[in-house]
């Protein structure tokens, strides 16, 4: 429990449920009108996760950040957070604290000010204030910028002084909406690896709100991803990145050629002609490859596509070099272009642009879902 | 070379303010040392005209200094209050309510003394209004012509002007802070004296100067709505330039007030910061 948590007079009465699960979501959603922003979900939150809520924008991952920080109050559903339902409390009496997008310094504050703030208003006496502050100012790595004003600091700087201003309280849960969004790809990158390092030093209980794949599958020991207002997938990043069980999250996460088709009778028939056994119901699909999961070779060098159990014409439109690999777009009979991410260097120069090439795959490799 | 041609930009404005502000100002300050004998002025190096100011007239300027520190003071609050709900009740009607307060300036100065003239006179709208309802039986004749009514008159009038500064320092304070301190512990009451009022604070002197500056050197509203125990040292002042052609204790009263108020408005900015430092 926070310092603020315990600060707050009458202490919420503690409901029946043991806190196996630090946060508990029980039902909550929330509308505007008649638009529902978030649809009802139950979600639980084990202690010392770290968890992403992914989505795009408008999908409703803030509405959810902001039900759990107090600042919205959900249309119905209980948030019960280590035992207490803390569903009607302001959020100064949550035992949660965020880490806002924009940050939200106190412009008139020096460093920190910034941070003791909260300690203060708890009544920590100036030298806890002073010990606690200087130990956060040390895990963000801003020692030595106490007394400097906010609106004087980067934003890397403004992004580690709102992280420590969070973490000085200790909190149950750490909310983070958005947080490096704002910063640029180098940096970003550097603070991925300290929110990293922050999250395995203190031990603390995660969630953190991106609309970025990579942000979350490079910080994430679980990610939700959210979809108009609903959690479409939940699990681990090698879940979802190898599972993915719809379209959406498949594309939405890294990307992947969708090719349409329909099933019928045990068998899949794709919109290229390529036709498979695949046992359910009859209905439209979708079939799923990775790009890093397809392959390429030329049909006229001889080249024999190694491996694949699907394999179709194409024509190679484009090769671009990323250095460690080529992503090469071939157009198939359907007039779809498919993605392949080769390794293979020498592959490269054995293939131009315009010729015919076969691109297979194998079936282990390949997910067919219904399209929705 | 980038600097002085911009320099340019500032030109005009400074020219007029050297040749209709300080070449006068600086006029006045030297002949506020100088006597008139046979209503001539003549040049000298004396402090006899201060020395009638703070002996003569230190009623009038205490008064008037204890008037316009009231008025300021209502005013600043009253423009407070009203920008506040500007900014952070009123949701997007917000600027709409701002623009009601502005139209207000419209319909002049003169416009509404008249009007609280006839609003608090014996046979005034309030009088009329108690009688009716049988409240009272006589007029009550302390409403004009009496400091209240001067303090009325001049925080109606200048509330509009004190507001808009005060509004736009709030504009200037984003939401996110405020959520950020609820966020760590800090209850509405505490958001308000911790976040929004020391952001606040040049917004809050600007419309405090603005109003006692105007206050102290008003001289037709107490004329007019003021009773004959209200004489704010405008009215002096004026005196000594017009009738009493008697330039330099004119002036000095002038120059008094200048200091009074100067003094005033570094005090109460002194005040003002100190007790909205952020402490820790």
């Amino acid at each position: 429990m926070s310092i603020a948590g315990a600060a707050a007079s009458p202490t919420p009465a503690p409901t029946q449920s043991t806190p196996a699960r630090l946060v508990r979501l029980d039902g909550v959603c929330k509308s505007y009108g008649t638009v529902a922003a978030v649809h009802p979900l139950n979600l639980a939150i084990g202690r010392g996760e770290f968890l992403a809520i992914l989505g795009p924008s408008g999908c409703g991952k803030t509405t959810l950040l902001r039900m759990i920080g107090g600042f919205i109050e959900p249309s119905a559903g209980a948030i019960v957070i280590d035992g207490f339902d803390v569903t009607r409390l302001a959020p100064e009496r949550r035992p949660t604290n965020m880490v806002f997008q924009g940050y939200g310094l106190f412009p008139h504050m020096t460093v920190a000010q910034n941070i003791g703030y909260g300690l203060r208003l708890a009544r920590a006496t100036p030298a806890e204030i002073a010990a606690r502050v200087k130990d956060v100012m040390d895990l963000v790595h801003m020692d030595g910028y106490g007394g400097r004003m906010v609106t004087q600091l980067s934003g890397g700087q403004q992004q580690r002084v709102a992280l420590a201003r969070a973490l000085v309280m200790r909190p149950a849960v750490l909310l983070l909406d958005e947080p490096l969004a704002a910063l640029d790809l180098k940096l970003r990158k550097s603070m991925q690896e300290e929110l990293r390092r922050i999250h395995a030093t203190t031990g603390g209980t995660f969630i953190f709100v991106t609309h970025d794949q990579e942000e979350a599958m490079g910080l994430a020991t679980r990610i939700c991803v959210m979809e108009s207002g609903r959690i479409v997938q939940d699990g681990s990043p090698e879940e979802i990145y190898s599972q993915p069980r719809s379209r959406f999250v498949s594309t939405f996460i890294g990307e992947a050629n969708v090719m349409p088709g329909v099933r019928r009778d045990g068998h899949v028939t794709l919109s290229s002609g390529l036709r498979f056994a695949d046992p359910g119901a009859d209905e439209p699909v979708v079939c799923i490859v990775r790009p890093e999961k397809m392959q390429i070779a030329a049909t006229t060098a001889g080249d024999t596509a190694p491996c694949c159990d699907l394999s179709l014409p194409a024509t190679l439109e484009d090769a671009v070099f990323l250095g460690a690999a080529v992503k090469y777009s071939a157009r198939i009979a359907d007039g779809r272009l498919l993605l392949v991410d080769s390794r293979d260097m020498a592959l490269r120069r054995r293939l131009g642009i315009g010729e015919a090439v076969r691109v297979g795959w194998k079936l282990d490799d390949q997910r067919v879902l219904a399209d929705r | 070379m980038r600097l002085h041609r911009h320099a340019l930009l500032m030109g005009p404005s400074t020219a007029i303010l050297i040749a209709l502000f300080l070449v006068p100002i600086s006029y006045f300050l030297l002949i506020s040392f100088w006597r008139v004998r046979a209503y001539r002025l003549v040049p000298d190096a004396t402090i006899e005209q201060y020395r009638i100011v703070f002996t003569e007239y230190g009623g009038p300027l205490l008064y008037t200094f204890l008037m316009a520190f009231a008025i300021a003071v209502v005013t600043t609050l009253l423009a407070f209050a009203y920008a506040y709900f500007c900014r952070f009740k009123a949701g997007r009607h917000g600027v709409a309510f701002l623009f009601i307060a502005i139209v207000t300036l419209f319909g002049g100065y003169l416009t509404k003394i008249y009007m609280w003239k006839t609003i608090l006179g014996s046979s005034g709208i309030l009088n009329s209004a108690f009688q009716m309802l049988d409240l009272i039986e006589d007029p009550i004749t302390v409403f004009l012509f009496s400091p209240v009514a001067v303090l009325i008159t001049l925080t109606h009038y200048t509330l509009p002007l004190a507001i808009l500064p005060i509004y736009g320092s709030l504009r200037s304070i984003s939401d996110v802070p405020l959520e950020a301190a609820r966020d760590i512990g800090a209850t509405p009451r505490r958001v308000f004296l911790d976040i929004v009022l020391p952001q606040s604070r040049v917004g809050l002197l600007s419309s405090f100067s603005l109003t006692f500056l105007f206050a102290a050197g008003d001289y037709v509203t107490p004329l007019l709505v003021g009773g004959p125990h209200t004489s704010m040292i405008g009215l002096f002042i004026q005196s000594q330039f017009g009738h009493r052609l008697n330039a330099p204790l004119g002036a000095a009263m002038s120059f008094s007030v200048i200091a009074i108020c100067l003094a005033t408005i570094a005090a109460s900015a002194w005040i003002l910061f100190r007790l909205t430092r952020p402490r820790g």
